[in-house]
């Protein structure tokens, strides 16, 4: 359930490379510890973020955690269909459940995300923890 | 037997008509001086008109979910606003009719006018017709409330630019309105009027929306307003008006500008301690028009009285009531104080709120200006609607209790519900408080099962990590 072409970071937001564009969301771990998720405050196109953090909230029928960004940069998207259907992130995390598309500032920093594996043997030792 | 005692009372909204009934219940002759309506701001253009109109789109809510409740509907709800707002007219009538009838039944004068203190015992009234007409007492009680906004730079005028009072009275959703001041009003507005279909964005200069709420409910306000369609905008005012044929062109401070028909100006009520005579006969004002009193509800002036909103405490009907209770057994000789440590008060968003006592960050404050470190003195319970039986049952499943206690005592502080019925459900904390119980006393009585109230003794159980229906979180 963890996709080998994505980076992962420590809040469980998972991140997709494209040229100088990422796009990030939540991971299937997340989706499923948070449960049915209700609604998603979203940021506003245009607002600029640094790794780390807060640009937006995830709330489930069990709780409300903080969406942070993995990467510093420009938002240029928001995946505008989870507001009528925010059920689509439990579904389908890694796709259509896709939160935000940001510009980078430094696409390195993708580099210093998890990789799969490394984000695999993170989720057991938090699990063991 | 001793005399009877006359009690003037200027002003009939909730401070004053209470006033009246308990003076009279106490033996006094009272005479009630009012230039509007019986009721005040509160039955006529405050609190009943505006739970009236809003319990009308907690319907329209519900019935929008109702066929994945299993209700199958023909069509979509439409809201008649004409016939709401009828509606609303005729309770409204109804209730200042049950207070003309209170009054009858106590023997209570009514005076209908303008009134104005003339010496420390008289009020001169100039009725509607031009007659005046001097009522002298033996103790005055000053209850002429608060009044809508008037402010400069966004002046009222019914039309484009309106308060509460005339929004409740329109009879067309507006397109695009904005409401300036993200308090109590204007967040119930918010929810008012985009229930009925308008684009509302809501302005606060605080950082937060309902800035004198707890952080959890102002978050989970700002939440279900944006799930309403609400867009909150806070942080920023409004600098600038510019009128653009029929539409209103509003330039933020934040440099933004936001296209509106309509602005609802929700912040800046001020006292009514003017034009009724306090300068002439010397009744001290504070530094915001308020007029100053101790906690017997005295003024400076002998045998002068001042409650309710006038007064500038906590601006709440059911403040004013308890304010004017006071004043009157000291009138009467059956000596009272005011206490304020124990009010509850409801917000009638949607969800509702209610509140009482202390928030988190106003107890840890407290905690650490008493030389404690508030990590430790300050412990808190949540609750989620969610774990609740009742709330799946029903499909209110949105909301939470939150209780902040006292670590060492175990005494409830404050208690914040957000949910459905929230502002009925706050009594068992404002009662808890009242009486001094501990959390773990509340969490030790047995809560009928399925009810919404099982959630505020989940809440108390958690302050010790020990609620049932909630997975480990301490």
């Amino acid at each position: 359930m963890i996709p080998a072409d994505l980076r992962y970071h420590k809040e469980h937001e998972w991140v997709r490379l494209s040229g100088k564009q990422a796009t990030v969301g939540i991971s299937h771990f997340a989706q499923d510890a948070l449960g049915d998720i209700v609604f998603l405050d979203l940021p506003k196109v245009g607002t600029s973020v640094k790794t780390g953090q807060q640009i937006g909230e995830v709330e489930s029928t069990k709780t409300t955690s903080t969406i942070y960004t993995p990467v510093s940069g420009t938002i240029v998207q928001i995946n505008a269909d989870l507001k009528d259907q925010p059920e689509v992130v439990n579904a389908d995390p890694y796709g259509k459940g896709w939160i935000v598309v940001i510009d980078l500032a430094d696409p390195k920093e993708v580099d210093e995300l998890m990789t799969a594996a490394q984000y695999d043997a993170f989720l057991a030792s938090q699990k063991k923890g | 037997m001793p005399e009877q005692k006359h009690i003037a009372i200027l002003g009939a909204g909730p401070g004053g008509y209470v006033a009246a009934i308990r003076a009279a219940q106490l033996g006094a002759s009272v005479t009630v001086v009012e230039r509007q309506a019986l009721g005040g701001v509160c039955l006529n253009w405050g609190c009943i008109p505006s739970k009236t109109l809003l319990s009308i789109i907690e319907l329209g809510d519900k019935l929008k979910k109702a066929e994945s409740l299993g209700l199958m509907l023909s069509g979509l709800p439409q809201y008649d606003m004409p016939r709401m707002v009828a509606r609303k007219n005729k309770v409204v009538a109804g209730l200042v009719k049950g207070i003309a009838t209170l009054f009858k039944a106590w023997n209570i004068e009514t005076v209908e006018g303008r009134g104005t203190l003339i010496d420390s015992r008289t009020i001169a009234v100039e009725g509607p017709d031009g007659v005046g007409r001097d009522v002298t007492a033996d103790a005055v009680i000053l209850a002429t409330g608060s009044s809508w906004p008037q402010l400069a730079q966004f002046p009222v005028d019914g039309k484009q630019i309106l308060t509460s009072k005339e929004a409740l009275d329109l009879e067309t959703a507006p397109a695009r309105m904005v409401i300036l001041g993200a308090g109590v009003e204007g967040c119930e507005c918010a929810t008012y009027f985009s229930g009925l279909g308008t684009a509302v964005t809501l302005v606060e200069l605080q950082s937060k929306v309902l800035p004198l709420e707890d952080e959890d409910v102002s978050a989970l306000m700002a939440r279900e307003l944006k799930k309403r369609g609400v867009e909150v905008k806070t942080g920023t005012t409004i600098r600038k008006v510019d009128r653009v044929v029929d539409d209103l062109s509003l330039s933020m401070a934040d440099e933004t500008t936001v296209e509106a028909d309509v602005l609802l100006v929700s912040i800046g009520r001020g006292f009514n301690s003017q034009g009724i005579g306090l300068d002439r006969v010397g009744v001290a004002l504070g530094r915001r028009g308020e007029v100053l009193v101790n906690e017997r509800m005295e003024t400076n002036v002998a045998g002068i009285y001042a409650i309710g909103d006038l007064v500038g405490q906590a601006m709440l009907a059911h403040v004013a009531s308890a304010q004017g209770k006071v004043a009157v057994e000291n009138i009467l000789g059956h000596p009272a104080h005011i206490d304020y440590r124990v009010i509850p008060a409801g917000i009638f968003t949607l969800p509702e709120i209610g509140r009482v006592g202390l928030t988190e960050r106003q107890a840890r404050d407290q905690a650490e200006a008493a030389g404690q470190n508030p990590d430790q003195a300050v412990k808190v319970g949540r609750f989620r609607y969610a774990g609740i039986g009742k709330a799946q049952a029903v499909g209110d499943v949105t909301g939470i209790f939150k209780i902040v206690t006292d670590a060492e005592t175990g005494k409830i502080l404050g208690t914040h519900i957000v949910g459905a019925h929230a502002a009925d459900l706050i009594h068992e904390a404002a009662l808890a408080m009242q009486v001094g119980a501990t959390a773990s006393q509340v969490a030790g009585m047995i809560h009928a099962h399925p009810t919404l109230a099982e959630g505020f003794m989940e809440a108390c159980e958690d302050v010790e990590g020990v609620a049932i229906h909630q997975a480990g979180r301490k």
